[in-house]
């Protein structure tokens, strides 16, 4: 999706610039004049990002100090600590939620692209309108909902004890499937959107092709309209898992904060711990998966619309 | 098949709007602690409103969302202009580069500003705030308005050159009544991820400049407390009227279409 982003500025209006700008000067002056409106883009983004996650790179290469502060120098060692228990328990807990969330939003936001995508144009208007709504509110407003919604004397208490379930013992939140709740209610538009977005493509008369020529409904499904809108799953796919070891708010609210995700980690890190080094370390890892994911997810993409043509 | 999947997207649908509607139902439960529906009460938004500290914190995200909301609108429309009618080699790789911050993990950015500004000896605050701010909503900004302005017929522009209008004049008397609507739509995003943004708010925010989220969540590891669910509910309106006026077709402009990758959470906006 970005490339198609980046192609298309070029393409439109330059033909005729260059046909109206005859002589050279024009030209120039029209490159200068681009140069110019990009310029204050192009310094906030080096300065803010581009620079910043270098320095974070070096950083993460130095040595640090007994109270945490950059000394310079190089190291390995701050990588090497990835593998101690402590970090290697928190990757390997971050890495599954991440995988069960993004398995969860995927199969969710499939049948519901999947729903919008067969209602007719108006309604599927709303319906986004409606999804969009939840994902723009406030994020800690969405999280601590759910406080609410699961604490002892709201609406699921009350349903469990209307049904006769004995809820003396039961603990809501915080809890491990509180946390997969909040995971997923905060996630689950990011993933209906790239899926949907793909799922609309895909021309109408395909499925009935699929029909027609003997697919029952698993079929159409896993060997027709999933392999079509594989761009927009594998999309919805990097949306979710590597931003979801980022978090480090659900975690704290919803699951009382014992079990930690990797953006926990850089937190307390670098907030409480002070220890900037390491934290650049574990910062680093982070972008090391995101590319790594962004490598397969291409690869799996390409091979998916490979599969169908 | 296809109603089971049919009723599994409806109560999907139903899900996304169970805490929103608690949030404001439990605004007006008089009882103090619990969630125990006791009785309607305005009670909670009285506390609210005479929480001088918390809304100490509201002012502050709010000068920083106006600040930060403004300066990415400026950058983004000139960006846009740029990119769209002045293509130089390389403006392909400028989108990218300004797209970055969505893709990028928003907590590596947030180390990667402290880092920045800890190396330079920036004093944390509103100014490290804005900057912040300022890069994880420019790549919403730019993309709205790049879509605004591919859609714009380019002869209208070429037109009122020909007509003899000086650049500036072309700018304020065509293109930016022409773009209002995508300049304010930009704006108010802008303004609402800023407003939410706690990832990198956590990292640069200083002593005496701490958000309203920030606020919230140092209050929340101590308990929801119902005049939270009042301050809530007051965002949550603010976000039906910011969404509503923005109107669906830019939205989904933004987040449907393949040419503009959907937000990370912010997540961008986006969780985190």
């Amino acid at each position: 999706m970005t490339t198609d982003t980046i192609a298309r500025p070029e393409q439109r209006p330059a033909p005729r610039r260059r046909e109206r700008a005859s002589s050279h000067r024009q030209t120039r002056a029209t490159t200068v004049t681009g140069l110019l409106l990009l310029a204050p883009a192009i310094i906030a983004v080096l300065g803010l990002a581009i620079i910043p996650i270098l320095l974070v790179a070096r950083n993460s290469f130095a040595e640090s100090n007994v109270y945490g502060g950059i000394t310079g120098g190089f190291t390995l060692e701050n990588y090497a600590h990835l593998l101690d228990p402590v970090y290697a328990k928190v990757l390997g807990y971050s890495l599954g939620m991440a995988l069960l969330n993004t398995v969860v939003c995927l199969a969710v936001g499939y049948v519901v692209s999947y729903y919008i995508v067969s209602r007719p144009p108006t309604r599927q208007s709303l319906l986004l309108l409606l999804i969009i709504v939840p994902f723009w509110i406030d994020f800690l407003v969405r999280t601590f909902a759910w406080i609410s919604v699961l604490g002892r004397g709201g609406p699921v208490f009350g349903v469990l004890d209307a049904l006769g379930v004995d809820t003396a013992q039961l603990s809501l939140v915080p809890s491990q499937g509180a946390v997969v709740m909040g995971l997923l209610y905060a996630f689950l538009p990011t993933a209906i959107f790239p899926i949907y977005a793909s799922m609309r493509a895909i021309d109408p008369s395909v499925k009935e092709a699929a029909a027609d020529l003997g697919c029952g409904w698993w079929q159409t499904h896993f060997r027709v309209l999933m392999p079509l809108s594989s761009t927009g799953i594998v999309a919805a796919a990097m949306l979710t898992f590597i931003p979801t070891l980022g978090v480090f708010v659900i975690p704290v609210l919803l699951g009382g904060g014992k079990d930690q995700l990797v953006g926990n980690l850089i937190v307390t890190l670098y907030t409480e711990f002070r220890n900037q080094p390491m934290g650049a370390a574990v910062s680093m890892m982070l972008l090391v998966l995101m590319l790594l994911a962004m490598a397969v997810a291409g690869l799996i993409a390409r091979r998916g619309r490979k599969k169908v043509a | 098949m296809d109603r089971v999947t049919s009723w599994i997207a409806r109560l999907v649908l139903v899900f996304l709007y169970v805490p929103i509607v608690a949030v404001i139902v439990y605004s007006f439960n008089a009882a103090s602690g619990g969630y125990r529906w006791t009785g309607f009460s305005f009670r909670w938004y009285g506390e609210l409103f005479g929480d001088t500290a918390l809304l100490q914190t509201l002012a502050t995200s709010a000068v920083v969302g106006v600040l930060a909301a403004s300066v990415a609108t400026v950058i983004g429309l000139l960006a846009a202009i740029g990119l769209v009618r002045y293509p130089v080699k390389g403006s392909g790789v400028v989108l990218g580069a300004i797209v970055l911050p969505l893709i990028v993990p928003e907590i590596v950015l947030g180390v990667a500003l402290l880092s920045v500004f800890s190396f330079l000896h920036v004093p944390l605050g509103i100014l490290t705030l804005v900057l912040g701010h300022l890069i994880i909503t420019l790549p919403l900004t730019t993309l709205i308005m790049v879509g605004a302005f591919r859609t714009l017929d380019p002869s209208l522009i070429e037109a009122a050159a020909d007509l003899g209008c000086t650049p500036w004049r072309t700018f304020t008397r065509v293109l930016f009544p022409l773009m209002r609507s995508s300049i304010i739509a930009a704006w108010l995003l802008a303004f609402t991820v800023s407003l939410g943004n706690i990832v990198i708010s956590t990292f640069v925010s200083g002593v005496g400049s701490t958000t309203m989220p920030l606020r919230v969540y140092s209050l929340l590891k101590s308990g929801l407390t119902p005049e939270l669910n009042a301050l809530g509910t007051l965002l949550i309106v603010l976000t039906f009227v910011v969404v509503l006026s923005v109107g669906i077709q830019q939205m989904r402009r933004i987040l449907a279409s393949p040419s503009g990758p959907a937000p990370a959470p912010e997540r961008t906006t986006a969780p985190r």
